[in-house]
Parts: C-alpha cells; sequence; structure tokens
C-alpha cells in the first residue's frame, strides 16, 4: 500500500452522495451533540437559586445570577489549583524535554557498545506501568522529603516519560544529515556547542511534541498527584475538582452545576485554541500509551 | 585532545536519564518485588512471608473482583466502544463536508477533559434524585426511570461507568481510524464505486480490511488500558458498589494507601506487571504473524 501515493481528499473532486449524505450528517451532527450535551445542560441550572432550581429546574434562567458561580469558584479553589497544575506541567516538561534530548543525541551519534546497553536499559522504562512503582514511589518521597511538593510529582513524571522521548530523539537525531555536525566540528565547536548551537534547534519538531504531550499528560494527571499530594494548598485542579465531589453532593445543583462548567473552562478553552495540534499530538504520540 | 573529551561527554550527557530511570524506575521496581513478599506496614519491622501476600490476595473478593473486571471491561471496551468509532470514523470520511472537521474536534474533546472533570459530569448524569436522568424522568413522570439509581445498584454501576467511559474515550479511536482511512489511496474508492460497493459494504469489505492493524493496535490499548484503569471508578463510585466496579488499581491505591498495607499492595503491583507483559508479548507475536503473512 505504501507505494501507492497516498492523495489528501481532493477537495473539488469530492463525491456526493446525496441523501444518505445528508442522513448520515445529521446522525453525526446528533452525536456530537450527546457529546457536548454534559457542557451543555449545566447552563440550564446556573443562572438559578436552589430554591428556583427546586420549583423549575428545567424552565430557561430568566436573569443573570451569578452566586453559583462565586460560591463554586471559593469551593474548587480553581485559581490555585491551576497554577499548581501549570507549574507541574512546566516542571515536567523541563525534566524530561533536556535529559531525554541528552540521552537520544548519545544514543543516536556516539553509538557504542556501552551506549547501546544503556539504551536498551532505558527502553525497558517504556514498559513499566507506573501503578507497579507506586508504594516505593512513595516511600522513597518520604525518605527523600520530596513528598507533598509539585516537584515530588513532576520528578518521577519525568522519568516515566524519559524512556519514550529518549527513544524519539534518537530516532529524530538519527535521521539528520550527519555531514552538519561534522562541519560543527571542524569549525571548531565542541561536542555541547554542537549540540546546542546546531543540532538541538534542527530537532524542534521533536521537541515541539513531547512539549504538547507532556503537557497534556500533566494535565490530566490524577493518581500520581493523589497519592504523593496530601497538602490541600499543593492540590492540583484535578485533586481540587476531586475533593469538591467528595463534598459536595449534586442535591445542591446549581452550585455543582458551575463548580463544572468553571472546572471544564480551561481544558476546553485550551482545546478550542490548540485543538488541531492536540490531535495532531495525540496521533503521533499514539505509539507512547 | 579529543579523545577523552569524547566519553567524557557521553557520561555526562547521559547521566540525567539515567539518574532518573535509576531512581524513579529501577529501584521501585526492584524495590515492589522485595516489598510483595514481606509484611509490611511501614510502621513495624518488615516479616517475610514468601507468597503470603498473593495466597492472601487470590482469596480476596476485592482483589479477584478487580482481576475480573480487567477481562470483562476490556472485552466490553472492544465489543462496543471500537465498534462505534468505528461507524463514527467511517461516516465523517465517507460523507467527508464541511461539518467533517468540526464534529471530529467535538468528538475528540471529551477525551482530553481530566478525568475528574469525566467524573464530575459523569455524576451529574447519573445521580440519584437529582441528576440529570433522575431530574428529566421527574419531569415527564417517569417514576420506575428516575427511582433508578445507576450509579448504587449494583447490577448498574458497572453499566453507567462504563457508559461514562465510553462517552469520555471513544474519541481516541476515531480520530486514529479517521487519519487511516484518510490516508487510503483514492483509487480504491473510485473503483469500489465503479463495481457498486458503496456505503456500508464498501466499509466492511474494503475499508475494514484495509485498516485492521490499526484497529489491533486500539484492541491493544483497551486491554492495557482497562489493566491501568483508576482515576474514573475511583472517582465515580470508588470501586463500590459491592466491588461492582472495583479495579486492580483501585485495589493497589485502597490497600497502599486507606490500609497501609504496603506489602499486599505491592503484591498488586506485581500482578499488574505481569499481566501488562503478558498483554505486550501477546502483542508483539501476534503483530509479527501479521508482518509474516504480508
Amino acid at each position: 500500500m505504501s507505494d501507492v501515493e497516498r492523495m489528501p481528499r481532493p477537495r473539488g473532486l469530492r463525491i456526493r452522495h446525496g441523501v444518505p449524505e445528508v442522513i448520515a450528517t445529521i446522525v453525526l451532527l446528533l452525536a456530537g451533540i450527546m457529546v457536548i450535551l454534559p457542557l451543555i445542560i449545566p447552563w440550564f441550572f446556573v443562572f438559578k437559586t436552589q430554591l428556583e432550581y427546586a420549583y423549575h429546574p428545567w424552565s430557561l434562567p430568566t436573569r443573570l445570577y451569578l452566586n453559583n458561580f462565586r460560591d463554586a469558584w471559593k469551593s474548587v479553589q480553581l485559581a490555585q489549583g491551576l497554577m499548581n497544575t501549570f507549574y507541574l506541567c512546566f516542571g515536567a516538561i523541563a525534566c524530561t524535554i533536556l535529559p531525554s534530548a541528552f540521552a537520544g543525541y548519545v544514543f543516536a551519534r556516539y553509538k557504542s557498545v556501552a551506549t547501546e546497553i544503556v539504551f536498551y536499559a532505558v527502553l525497558i522504562g517504556y514498559f513499566i506501568p507506573a501503578q507497579m512503582v507506586l508504594i516505593p514511589l512513595y516511600k522513597m518521597s518520604v525518605s527523600m522529603k520530596i513528598v507533598d511538593s509539585i516537584p515530588g510529582v513532576f520528578l518521577p513524571i519525568s522519568a516515566f516519560g524519559i524512556s519514550f522521548w529518549a527513544l524519539i530523539y534518537r530516532s529524530f537525531f538519527r535521521n539528520l544529515p550527519k555531514e552538519l555536525a561534522d562541519a560543527a566540528h571542524i569549525d571548531g565547536a565542541g561536542h555541547s556547542a554542537t549540540f546546542f548551537r546546531i543540532m538541538f534547534p534542527l530537532a524542534q519538531p521533536a521537541t515541539m511534541l513531547a512539549l504538547l504531550l507532556v503537557f497534556i499528560g500533566c494535565w490530566g494527571d490524577y493518581m500520581l498527584s493523589l497519592v504523593l499530594l496530601s497538602d490541600q494548598n499543593h492540590f492540583t485542579m484535578q485533586l481540587r475538582v476531586a475533593q469538591f465531589l467528595n463534598q459536595y453532593g449534586v442535591s445542591k445543583m446549581p452550585k455543582y452545576a458551575a463548580a463544572a462548567l468553571i472546572s471544564a473552562a480551561p481544558t476546553v478553552i485550551l482545546y478550542l485554541i490548540g485543538h488541531r495540534w492536540i490531535i495532531q499530538g495525540a496521533l503521533a504520540g499514539a505509539i507512547k500509551e | 585532545m579529543r579523545d577523552w573529551k569524547r566519553p567524557a561527554f557521553v557520561a555526562l550527557w547521559l547521566a540525567p536519564a539515567v539518574v532518573f530511570l535509576v531512581v524513579f524506575m529501577y529501584y521501585p521496581i526492584i524495590e515492589t518485588f522485595r516489598l510483595s513478599f514481606f509484611k509490611s506496614s511501614g510502621f513495624e519491622q518488615e516479616v517475610f512471608i514468601g507468597l503470603g501476600n498473593y495466597a492472601k490476595l487470590f482469596a480476596d473478593a476485592e482483589f479477584l473482583a478487580g482481576l475480573e473486571h480487567v477481562f470483562t471491561w476490556a472485552f466490553w471496551s472492544v465489543a462496543i466502544q471500537i465498534p462505534l468509532a468505528f461507524v463514527i470514523a467511517f461516516s465523517l470520511t465517507y460523507y467527508a463536508n464541511k461539518f467533517t472537521g468540526p464534529l471530529k474536534a467535538v468528538f475528540y474533546l471529551s477525551n482530553v477533559l481530566p478525568s475528574a472533570i469525566t467524573a464530575m459530569l459523569g455524576k451529574f448524569i447519573f445521580a440519584p434524585r437529582f441528576g440529570i436522568v433522575a431530574s428529566l424522568a421527574e419531569q415527564f413522570g417517569w417514576k420506575w426511570l428516575g427511582s433508578i439509581d445507576f450509579l448504587g445498584n449494583p447490577n448498574l454501576a458497572f453499566w453507567s461507568l462504563f457508559f461514562i467511559a465510553t462517552w469520555a474515550y471513544t474519541g481516541f479511536p476515531i480520530i486514529y481510524m479517521m487519519a487511516e482511512i484518510e490516508q487510503m489511496p483514492r483509487e480504491l474508492r473510485e473503483a469500489a464505486e465503479l463495481d457498486g460497493a458503496t456505503g456500508w459494504r464498501f466499509a466492511r469489505s474494503i475499508v475494514l480490511p484495509e485498516i485492521a492493524y490499526p484497529v489491533r493496535i486500539l484492541v491493544v490499548l483497551a486491554t492495557v488500558g482497562s489493566l491501568k484503569l483508576f482515576d474514573l471508578p475511583n472517582m465515580v463510585t470508588a470501586g463500590g458498589p459491592y466491588n461492582a466496579t472495583m479495579t486492580l488499581g483501585i485495589k493497589l491505591y485502597n490497600e497502599g494507601f486507606l490500609k497501609w498495607n504496603y506489602g499486599r499492595a505491592a503484591a498488586v503491583g506485581v500482578v499488574i506487571f505481569l499481566l501488562s507483559l503478558v498483554f505486550t508479548i501477546a502483542q508483539f507475536t501476534r503483530g509479527r504473524k501479521a508482518s509474516e503473512a504480508k
């Protein structure tokens, strides 16, 4: 199949289907609405007081009553959760990308028996489920005194990512023309200068992908933060929302609905801006799981 | 000059990755195996008990429920989510029009929502009395529907959770299959069209065989995913009621961090590791057979 020319769908030559296409499109649109319905329904409730909700849950909102949002914002503590989540994401990005790029570069350009052995050792990490190491990880971060801090979460997260990204960087650096590095060497650049000035900038596509996927991974992390964080001031957005779920039931629906909308908002906004990259990145990283 | 610099450079540049992996991966792996043979609570002296933890686990209803759900969850994911994703992905690409792009983005949206928010929306729909289903049932006077406790009834909790997961996770198979179908050569479509194979026949006899390998990858992902299932069931039902939604991940968490029974939790971790190893090897051998067949 690979030798046949793969063409993107040419728009002008699109085959038209008439009635079946219309029906299929309508069904798909309905399915799409089903998918976002849980984010639409809350709008019925958020502008009502608890009393108004009790009498007319499904009536259209009549005024802009914002107390539910204010209450929900306070209960979820979303601002602080978001700050911690961003800290977590950027910490993990920094600690994943540099060690992976270093290692991938050495595996690709300084190949020897020793580096090959290290390469296969690094690759093992790719097959280890994070749950397997949860207990020792917790015990260790207690004794290393990094438990209950954001770095205590992003350091192990980075370790889980390094295997995969070292592999990606290795194949990326291998495909760059060797002459580039040789030329730099002849010009007197040292090993690290060659890497930083020439090779690493050329690996930008890999770096952008790593940036995106590590960010998304940390953004959604729940298990490691749950185990490693106990002080509420360090809670990530996920833990804040989970905490809200434990404390408040659905019985106070207007507030709950407001909390759901507020909590989903940052992700939805980021997705609206970057859904193309996010989808492309998810496809490129599909082999990761 | 450069002769001694080169090995120094190699060592120095491998060091960060190696240190990370040794500290946060290799040492914990060995420690998990060691702990699984000990009675250890973190507070008292550790006692070697051989396979005691494993023996206890395989007589433990919670653990066995979790183990069973690895397979039932994987089975239903493959039986329901993947065919559903195929129908949607095929229709979206076959009837491509100006709605296709936005719809693709909409279908993937639920995948990027963090699991706590998925859990929140799941409870919003299924909670008894105040949830959306119950509230709508009351609105229409359907008492029978309003009185169903979707998350609290042991017979329904698994399916309610599976419904939420289907909503949350089907987006990925959709975009993955769409990407594969869009790469198919256009000639295939035109030739099929001339032979009168349109619509569903085209999907079944030409598209499906063409994307058999990606579908197999999705099957493996679903299997490994159900092995690691933790976030959603832990937040929505916490494994209950009566272990109806128990998973190995929740069992590990409960043993380790609610009962402080490190040894037993480590044993669950070893079971998860061994099962994922089996699944991975199965994936590779099947993958090799497929490529040999080509």
